[in-house]
């Protein structure tokens, strides 16, 4: 029984399907838990849609956004002043090996993306998120080698922006 | 003397033992605090020839913290006399060989130079880690404020905690995790 359930992520292209597929009964891009079970003769395979287990820790703010059309970022819509020391804010913006995640996942400005992304390259370098590193990475910052195992700390005004991003906002 | 000016004047004259936690610290920024203490310039009664100055126990003065690639541009020029002995050593060279050669150079040199300066480094006591003899630790008094504060590790963060912590991004319905093998 156990060996036939599987957690197993599947994606379901649009176009990766003949003319006749075209029509779903749930989002087709949805990520999806799909379990197997069999009972005597009969195999039932369900396709649930996983939460991302955030919702109920969500700032109000977004839901307000999502609600006028508009762009939600922690500087333009929550006045937030982020530092490359918050880690628990940047680390909601990270895959699980510790990269940035693209603009069109984290739904921020240009000007937001680039200003995040450098933070999160920021708090890697001074050793700060050592949990989210890919597998091959030393995880504890005073292992690594030479000059990256001493404590550095970065200044965020240092941060070049594009001219043209900074017009934008 | 009543017994009260007596007091007072021991505790004027008296030399204070300080102690500065020097991680996550700048060394140069922390120096220039650690210079006036040294020196008693925090004192009402002091004059540059009135010995004045206070004793400060630097601890952990290897978790010091260089801002930016500060390690890796930072030298340190040493000359022992003979032709072609110029060296320069870089400054996370010369940290991994001694854990408190910076904060000691870098005190040095922001005392200024006269002849007191020798002197006034001997009330300074390094040490790279917390482990401080307790002679020493019996003495201190005060605490000098820490400049920066710490910044505190994701992996030093309680599971908990980041799990509630309030969430300013949400997935769209569409991502896709990295797939599970």
């Amino acid at each position: 029984m156990n060996n036939l359930i599987k957690n197993i992520v599947c994606r379901q292209s649009f176009w990766g399907y003949p003319a006749a597929r075209t029509l779903f009964t749930t989002p087709a891009t949805r990520v999806k838990h799909i379990e197997i079970s069999q009972e005597k003769d009969v195999v039932t395979v369900r396709g649930k849609t996983v939460e991302s287990g955030r919702e109920q820790l969500l700032v109000p703010q977004i839901k307000e956004c999502a609600r006028n059309g508009e762009r939600f970022c922690p500087e333009c819509s929550l006045g937030l002043d982020i530092k490359h020391t918050d880690v628990l804010i940047l680390s909601q913006y990270v895959r699980s090996d510790g990269c940035m995640l693209p603009r069109r996942v984290t739904g921020l400005c240009k000007r937001q993306q680039k200003k995040i992304g450098t933070m999160v390259t920021m708090a890697h370098k001074a050793g700060l998120m050592g949990s989210l590193k890919p597998a091959n990475c030393k995880k504890d910052p005073e292992k690594r080698y030479g000059f990256k195992k001493f404590n550095k700390y970065f200044f965020e005004d240092t941060i070049k922006l594009p001219r043209a991003i900074c017009k934008q906002s | 003397m009543s017994i009260t000016q007596r007091v007072q004047q021991w505790a004027t004259f008296g030399r204070v033992w300080h102690v500065y936690d020097c991680s996550y610290q700048n060394p140069f920024d922390s120096a220039k605090v650690i210079v006036k203490y040294l020196k008693g310039m925090q004192k009402p009664i002091y004059h540059p020839m009135n010995d004045c100055g206070d004793h400060v126990v630097c601890i952990n003065t290897k978790q010091i913290a260089l801002p930016g690639d500060e390690w890796t541009k930072r030298a340190y020029f040493h000359h022992t006399g003979y032709p072609s002995s110029a060296t320069w050593t870089l400054a996370w060279e010369l940290h991994s060989k001694d854990p408190m050669m910076i904060m000691k150079k870098a005190i040095y040199r922001s005392l200024g130079g006269n002849l007191q300066r020798r002197h006034t480094m001997q009330r300074l006591h390094l040490f790279k880690d917390d482990k401080v003899p307790q002679e020493v630790l019996d003495n201190i008094t005060n605490q000098i404020r820490q400049l920066r504060p710490v910044p505190q590790r994701l992996d030093h963060i309680d599971q908990e905690v980041i799990d509630n912590f309030p969430k300013i991004m949400d997935y769209p319905e569409d991502y896709l995790p990295k797939a599970i093998k």
